[in-house]
């Protein structure tokens, strides 16, 4: 049996897998909640306008990505923060990573387990769901980049089959009166930082850059990524305002599944369990993505990174990550604690979006002074 | 060898999942175990409790039997059933939830919110009040007429993908939204089940989740113009002897700055299908004599049965959401009802028909 290295230097990304990256990487859990917290018809402008600051924070990313640190990978870090600062960062890096994994994969589990296996015990869709992760991930960074491109066709085109929700007798242009809010401090601030973290994951991106192509410019890549998510955002929501009608909204917990469910096929009874069962493709990508990384800022902590990586230190981590998943899902998922730990990755993916690139750029600004 | 290696493993380990029973799908869903059942029946009984009906099993081969229960909660009815037949009845098919009009009057919200949350159940599930005794028809029925179930559910069907506007076809999720809407009541179809008939008879109105009145005949028919398809294959109004076909309408509504008015503004399409008055079709004079009489007719009708909605206090048209414009603040719901029930209303009906005239005399 060969082993397979978990970084392979030799071959280097394209621009394209960026747009893979980012795109899928904003398009995980918080899509299924989203409209339930933006409610209101003029929070359409608050997708745009965050989209547009999301952008320019991708402008100060791909700035960063085609610098010359970017392309050294490790070394390149270390020589603009030094190695204590890096530990420091990895630490803050394995809690907020941990916080995601946990939140996007007990989510989709509760989707599941509500919609499509209401019967079973979550544990056993927790456990599979990491065997597919565990295994994707142990084939590499290279390959898991290489799968955001089936992760993407596996789940672009069911935006499509919301056009239905455009159409009348659902749609009807009062659901989506006033556009303007009559109360400036009703604005829920809530909701456009719940935009923001969703936007959040290309961030993750800085963990790869090295396996990237170095030539390469990203911008547009990013650009294309980060519009298009925006765009699906904005369908679904207005989607989901024609359907539910703004008060209804707020009451519905996974509203963009219950609207899948309302689809109809002559084929399929249930279209929404194809749709739910599809988008774990992107939810194996995105975890296993995380676990890479996960497990290189543990390298990172143990000052292990330039020993050669064991055989059994992913699964080890995804075996570990499991029974966390399992014990969380026991006792941490739950009413008040599932809000608190919401409440954490929304907060933690909108700063390390926010400052990553911010950091990186100052850094690098403040070596080249010196 | 390693792959032979690996293969004894999984096996291995498969099996020791399988083998300690913790298999993690508990329900059974072989078909043969299984009756899905197409519609349900809810009854008010004795001491406030629910009687809920059903008819299994649907579209097998089999004779079909009725079952009843009396239970304090709609879900036990669901283990009731289970109890007393051989199969497993599931919810995944069920189409029609048949409600009795004594049951609507008190208010359906428990009922509705118990089977809205249900994961099982469609939200496409078709709701329809009932008036008479539905138990008794099924059982009359039940050995006349096969699938009896199933073809209540094709017609439904049938109305609202069709959209032909002769009846309102209302499903689980169009009742909530309007039920939740801060500007509109929810409506239901109504039939009722008689001497081995069961007819359509009209719209239920409803006040929140409360039945309050419903509107048959010509009444209806207003409806079924002004709110609900806006098309209707025919028209009779007997008054004048005279039949419109094909009529189709489009509602204009406009208020006044302060909400105190409304004018409701009807464009009318349609061919006279039917005359059997004493005026002349060929006369141009009568003609517009006889489209001047519809018009006024039409008129009086619409602005009754919106003044009867007034003083119900119901807003079936969704007239409150027509108050809405994209830059101005959103008036308040209970400011909205009081404004609805106090606001003057002018109809005005816009003509165009077309008489059918085969006949040079």
């Amino acid at each position: 049996m060969t082993s397979i290295s978990i970084e392979n230097n030799t071959s280097s990304f394209n621009g394209i897998y960026v747009f893979f990256i980012a795109n899928r990487l904003q398009l995980l859990y918080f899509l299924y909640v989203m409209p339930t917290v933006l409610t209101h018809p003029y929070m359409i402008w608050g997708i745009i306008l965050v989209g547009i600051f999301s952008q320019l924070n991708l402008i100060l990313l791909s700035k960063w990505l085609s610098s010359e640190h970017a392309s050294k990978g490790y070394p390149g870090f270390v020589h603009l923060f030094g190695q204590w600062m890096m530990r420091v960062f990895a630490a803050v890096g394995i809690v907020v990573i941990g916080i995601k994994v946990t939140v996007v994969t007990l989510g989709y589990v509760e989707i599941i387990h509500q919609f499509v296996f209401p019967s079973m015990n979550p544990n056993w869709l927790i456990v599979f769901i990491m065997a597919v992760c565990c295994y994707t991930a142990s084939l590499g960074m290279g390959n898991a980049i290489r799968f955001s491109v089936i992760a993407f066709l596996c789940s672009i085109w069911m935006i499509l089959l919301f056009y239905t929700f455009f159409m009348p007798p659902i749609a009807s242009l009062p659901d989506l009166y006033p556009l303007i809010p009559e109360d400036w401090s009703n604005i829920s601030w809530k909701g456009l930082l719940l935009i923001w973290s969703s936007l959040s994951g290309p961030e993750y991106i800085v963990c790869i850059a090295h396996l990237l192509n170095p030539r390469g410019s990203f911008l547009k890549y990013f650009t294309f990524a980060n519009t298009l998510s925006v765009l699906e955002y904005l369908v679904l929501f207005i989607a989901s305002l024609f359907f539910f009608g703004s008060k209804f909204l707020s009451l519905s917990k996974f509203p963009i599944v219950t609207m899948a469910r309302y689809l109809q096929s002559p084929i399929f009874e249930r279209v929404d369990i194809i749709l739910i069962c599809l988008n774990i493709f992107n939810l194996v990508f995105g975890v296993s993505i995380f676990l890479l990384c996960f497990y290189g800022a543990l390298r990172i902590l143990g000052k292990k990174l330039q020993t050669n990586h064991s055989k059994w230190g992913i699964q080890i981590i995804c075996i570990i990550a499991s029974v966390w998943l399992i014990a969380a899902n026991k006792w941490i998922w739950r009413e008040e604690h599932q809000s608190l730990l919401l409440n954490l990755e929304i907060w933690g993916s909108s700063l390390t979006y926010l400052l990553v690139p911010l950091f990186l750029l100052i850094f690098s600004r403040k070596k080249r002074g010196l | 060898m390693a792959y032979l290696k690996k293969s004894i493993w999984m096996t291995i380990v498969y099996c020791v999942i399988l083998i300690t029973g913790c298999a993690p799908y508990l329900e059974n869903n072989e078909i043969e175990e299984i009756a899905p059942v197409i519609f349900w029946s809810l009854d008010a009984a004795e001491e406030g409790k629910l009687e809920a009906t059903t008819v299994v099993p649907p579209l097998v081969q089999e004779k079909k039997r009725i079952l009843t229960m009396q239970v304090d909660l709609l879900k036990q009815s669901g283990k009731g059933f289970n109890l007393r037949y051989y199969r497993e009845l599931k919810v995944g098919q069920l189409r029609v939830l048949l409600i009795n009009e004594e049951l609507a009057k008190k208010g359906l919200r428990p009922i509705i919110n118990t089977i809205f949350t249900d994961p099982d159940i469609s939200q496409r599930l078709y709701l329809v009040i009932v008036q008479g005794d539905v138990k008794d028809y099924i059982k009359e029925e039940i050995e006349s007429q096969e699938n009896l179930d199933y073809f209540l559910y094709r017609m439904l069907k049938h109305y609202e993908r069709k959209r032909q506007g002769q009846l309102s076809i209302v499903n689980l999720h169009q009742f909530m939204q309007k039920l939740y809407s801060p500007f509109s009541d929810p409506i239901l179809p109504v039939f009722k089940a008689e001497n081995g008939n069961f007819n359509y008879e009209g719209t239920a109105i409803f006040q929140n989740d409360k039945l309050i009145s419903v509107v048959t005949d010509s009444d209806d028919e207003i409806y079924q113009l002004i709110g609900n398809d806006y098309y209707l294959k025919y028209l009779p109004i007997p008054k004048l002897s005279v039949v419109l076909g094909h009529v189709r309408t489009n509602v204009d509504v406009t208020f006044n700055r302060d909400f105190t008015e409304m004018n409701f503004k009807v464009e009318l399409k349609g061919r006279i299908d039917e005359y059997q008055g004493e005026k002349n079709l060929n006369d141009l004079d009568d003609l517009a004599e006889i489209t001047n009489e519809i018009n006024s007719h039409l008129e009086t009708q619409t602005k009754a049965f919106l003044q009867k909605n007034q003083e119900w206090q119901t807003d079936p048209l969704d007239i409150g959401a027509r108050t809405l414009t994209p830059f101005s603040r959103p008036i308040e719901k209970k400011e909205w009802r009081e404004k609805w029930r106090n606001l003057q209303i002018k109809v005005k009906y816009q003509m165009d028909l077309e008489p059918l005239i085969n006949i040079q005399e």
